[in-house]
């Protein structure tokens, strides 16, 4: 079971787990309840490095494999779906930086991330979500640079970003050929938080709008060339899916493990009810899931790392992952009953986690139009 | 005065601390089955009554060494392994108070010997040696040893042997002058920070709580409870380390050993450090709202539900009784 | 500034360790960690050398896989480690321990070319829970020593520490060389980064032989034996309340407990 992984690997991966299981674990379960942020976990997962495990080597990062990272998506979700988010939306925030910025934009950007700052991805809009050519944010360019007008929602870290990247319209009649990428720095004067998401799951992790009002940047903050926006974007999409798919993943796991805890300890009928069949076939369709959807991460980190095409494999462990992810909670929560049903109990948590992976970076049905489009091309 | 044991005594501002006293009832066992004199060992600051205390409770001889200090590492170290060089015992029982487990390491290098440690039994053994149990990975094994070498050292812990009815004694009493050599260490001040007295050890009924207690607040429900009952609060470590109570009621690996009557655990999942320290006590009731929780494997009535409910119901229920 | 830290590859103190069927105990499958003490003793070890300068040596005796307790340690702030293989050391007690530490850290210090100012142990171990060996080292040493700190300063050219007592705490000073055993400190152990494990992968540690040590075998032969090893009497399982409702659970409680005389 679980990925193959180099010596390495495995350390880096334990090292996780035990954090995981003694800092995030039970802490988020009352986080959850409240909807608080949990400021100090999320400062201790970066001061770890969590944030940052997609660092370059050159740009001072540690150089981790890709189905490391993967291994470690999964830990990091396995205790806590919304303390993933929060870190790996910082490394979703960091690849476009990577995908066009400037030696200067990287070495800056990865530094902040190095030190255990945050960043935030700032493409969706409320009318703009899968379909970027309703991009309603704009920039215009002048003499000094670019001045900013829009608001951005459902923004991952959009609360407590040390950097953004905003997605905005430089030409308009282009459509999506019109799209820039810029890095907003905190604090720049224009920038606000607005509303704050209280979500069904990861509510753990902070959700906002980001509000950009006049917000004048220099030239120096554009990503690439203009109109490189919507490119780059996908780019990034397309690279970080798979990890996302290793999050769900994360949470099938924990749902096996939660039920498999509870059906050896439950009795009914004089057996607990693990040596019911009806039970073991449920749990092993939940492995089956789990187990074929952590080989399809694997498969899509492996082909990017490796340079070959991964646009449909790591849009298929998104899909599959998120898809699966939904599914076995609802098992998990079935073979625990009432009190899967109850909040006292983990799983019902595992539901509401494991929704958003249908739904962000691309919802499922979008994930679906990639695959399609992919498969009717090959043919 | 050869044959002998030794009970070294560690005193505070004159008085024996009760493992000292207690150590002698099992060190006059096995002076009698090896035809042995029980010594007592007192070191501290002025011993002239403290001594005749010590005879009281049955030792057949008391040896006093007058020191600046109630403890200090390095003179009481060199003045024990005097002491011992001098009398040749067949066996050296040290409290193992903090100062004890202190004490007795030093000395057992300065004598070349071996040291039980913790030890919670002692028989005499068909083979002539001092049979000590010790406990081992925090109580679940119990070890018994022996040790090859003389004197036979061990440290005892406190509350597991009872003290002798104190008798009117005269026992001979020695006084030994030794000039400790050699210090390197120096204590530069004693800080008292807990000023309340717990004790823990010799209660009979015990209410303690962890970290399910959820906050300081709710954790005086633990008190009210303890002072219906006329026990004494216990801690496990999540409390003191969030403020909630001293260090002072610690209660397992790390803090008191405790058998009392009755126990009642509020709102302690039953961690393996916690229950090395309580797994002794007589009847244990345990309240905790996860039906799981380790705590129960151990407890006589163990009470699924929320600690916020049950101990004022609990609380009620006996007031009623007792009116 | 020249710090050991010595340290002991203990079974995980989360887990309840009985014994196995045939008598020993049950430590089969038990992950090794580094023993609790002894990573309070390298977390102050650590913030007293990043509050002056220094470097951290650990020290381990024990099986090849002890080397995973010194790897860690690497991660969290010691930057050299060497392993003694306890090939030929046969059965250690504390006694024993101490001395062969003794001629360990005669040892390190040669091929360190450098004499340690302060040695760091845990006030004890979770599996043997002795607590005898770090002043027993002392002892062998000839050097000072304190039991049981939780905080610790350079002062004057030798140490301040604070020593936990039951009622508070003692300042207590001593000159250097030094060895310092720790408790519980008010903070807790840091945990190793994603960058500190990677590079603490890359430091090799150092193999010490028993030969390597020169230790004399008379002072070898443990004084303390183990004549058998059992398990406390098992509580028998009592009973679990979990009615349906509040008022039944605790009427049924109750009930048993005014049965049993309890109050």
């Amino acid at each position: 079971m679980g990925y193959i992984l180099t010596e390495e690997g495995k350390e880096l991966v334990a090292t996780v787990k035990e954090f995981c299981e003694n800092e995030v674990k039970e802490q988020c379960k009352e986080f959850d309840m409240s909807g608080e942020f949990p400021e100090n976990i999320v400062k201790m997962g970066a001061e770890m490095g969590l944030s940052a495990i997609e660092v370059p080597e050159q740009y001072g990062g540690v150089g981790i494999d890709a189905v490391t990272c993967a291994a470690i998506c999964e830990e990091m979700a396995k205790a806590d779906a919304g303390f993933y988010t929060t870190m790996s939306a910082t490394g979703l925030a960091l690849r476009p930086v990577l995908i066009a910025g400037s030696e200067e934009q990287k070495k800056w950007a990865c530094d902040i991330v190095l030190n255990g700052g945050q960043a935030a991805f700032g493409l969706t809009e409320p009318m703009a979500g899968s379909d970027s050519s309703n991009t309603k944010t704009v920039a215009v360019k002048d003499d000094d640079g670019y001045v900013l007008n829009g608001r951005k929602c459902f923004i991952t870290n959009g609360g407590i970003a040390d950097f953004y990247v905003i997605f905005a319209m430089t030409n308009k009649s282009r459509g999506i050929r019109g799209i820039s990428a810029f890095i907003v720095p905190k604090g720049t004067e224009g920038l606000s938080v607005g509303n704050h998401e209280n979500k069904m799951g990861i509510r753990t992790s902070n959700t906002t709008d980001v509000v950009l009002e006049d917000v004048r940047l220099p030239h120096s903050a554009l990503l690439g060339k203009e109109g490189m926006g919507f490119m780059i974007a996908m780019k990034t999409l397309d690279m970080s899916r798979a990890y996302v798919g290793a999050g769900a993943v994360g949470i099938a796991q924990r749902c096996i493990e939660e039920a498999v805890k509870y059906s050896k300890q439950r009795i009914t009928f004089g057996s607990p009810i693990s040596n019911h069949q009806a039970i073991q076939f449920m749990l092993a369709d939940m492995d089956i899931k789990t187990e074929t959807a952590r080989a399809m991460v694997v498969q899509a980190v492996l082909r990017q790392e490796q340079g070959l095409s991964f646009a449909k494999e790591s849009a298929i462990a998104k899909c599959y992952a998120g898809d699966i992810a939904v599914q076995v909670a609802l098992d998990a929560i079935q073979i625990l009953g009432g009190y899967g049903y109850s909040r006292e109990y983990p799983v019902e948590k595992l539901l509401r986690d494991a929704k958003i992976f249908q739904i962000y970076e691309g919802t499922n049905q979008i994930q679906r139009s990639v695959i399609a489009k992919s498969v009717l091309k090959g043919m | 005065m050869d044959n002998c044991i030794f009970v070294v005594m560690e005193t505070a501002e004159g008085v024996i601390k009760n493992v000292g006293l207690e150590m002698i009832t099992p060190a006059k066992e096995i002076a009698a089955a090896k035809s042995l004199k029980t010594v007592a060992v007192v070191l501290g600051k002025n011993l002239a009554e403290t001594a005749k205390q010590a005879a009281n409770y049955g030792a057949d001889a008391v040896i006093t060494v007058e020191l600046n200090s109630d403890y200090s590492s390095d003179e009481y170290a060199f003045a024990v392994a005097e002491i011992c060089k001098k009398y040749n015992p067949e066996a050296v029982f040290i409290g193992a108070t903090q100062n004890g487990k202190d004490l007795a390491p030093r000395v057992a290098v300065k004598l070349n010997t071996g040291c039980a440690s913790d030890v919670t039994g002692i028989k005499m053994g068909d083979d002539g040696k001092i049979h000590f149990t010790c406990p081992v990975y925090g109580g679940t094994i119990l070890a018994e040893n022996v040790i090859d070498t003389l004197p036979q050292m061990a440290t005892i812990r406190g509350g597991v042997f009872k003290k002798c009815e104190p008798a009117e004694s005269t026992a001979e009493i020695i006084n030994e002058n030794i000039t400790p050599e050699n210090v390197k260490t120096k204590i530069v001040d004693v800080v008292k920070e807990i000023s309340e007295s717990v004790n823990l050890e010799d209660a009979e009924v015990i209410v303690a709580g962890g970290r399910g207690m959820g906050s300081a607040e709710n954790f005086s429900l633990v008190k009210e409870l303890a002072d219906v009952l006329g026990g004494v609060v216990g801690a496990t470590r999540a409390p003191i380390e969030s403020g909630w109570i001293s260090r002072a009621h610690q209660i397992g690996q790390s803090g008191k050993i405790v058998a009392p009557k009755l126990y009642i655990a509020c709102g302690i999942s039953g961690a393996t450090q916690h229950v090395t320290g309580m797994v002794g006590s007589d009847y244990i009731v345990a309240i905790n709202k996860d039906e799981d929780a380790p705590i129960f494997d151990v407890a006589n009535v163990g009470i699924v539900g929320n600690v916020m409910q049950v101990i004022p119901e609990m609380i009620n229920e006996i007031k009623k009784l007792r009116a | 500034m020249e710090i050991l830290v010595c340290v002991k590859q203990v079974p995980d103190d989360s887990v309840k360790i009985g014994l196995n069927s045939s008598g020993k105990p049950a430590v089969d499958g038990v992950t090794m960690v580094a023993n609790a003490f002894d990573t309070y003793a390298l977390e102050m070890a650590t913030r007293l050398k990043e509050a002056n300068e220094g470097t951290i040596t650990v020290v381990a005796i024990g099986p090849e896989k002890a080397k995973d307790a010194l790897k860690s340690c690497l991660a969290v702030g010691a930057s050299k480690a060497y392993i003694v293989n306890e090939d030929g050391l046969g059965d250690m007690d504390s006694l024993t321990t101490g001395y062969t530490l003794s001629k360990a850290v005669a040892k390190i210090e040669e091929l360190n070319g450098a004499k340690f100012d302060i040695i760091f142990c845990g006030k004890e171990t979770t599996d043997c829970t002795t607590g005898m060996v770090g002043a027993q080292l002392a002892e062998r040493l000839g050097i000072g020593c304190v039991t049981g700190i939780v905080d610790i300063e350079l002062k004057d050219g030798g140490i301040s520490v604070k020593q936990e007592t039951e009622e508070g705490y003692n300042v207590v000073e001593t000159s250097l060389p030094a060895v310092v055993t720790v408790n519980k400190p008010a903070y807790d152990p840091r945990y190793p980064t994603m960058k500190s494990k990677m590079a603490a992968r890359k430091i090799p540690i150092g193999e010490i032989s028993k030969a390597d040590l020169g230790v004399e075998d008379d002072k070898i032969v443990p004084s303390v034996k183990v004549i058998s090893l059992s398990e406390p009497p098992k509580k028998q399982a009592g009973v679990k309340i979990n009615e349906k409702t509040f008022e039944d659970t605790m009427a049924k409680a109750m009930e048993i407990l005014k049965d049993a005389k309890v109050f």
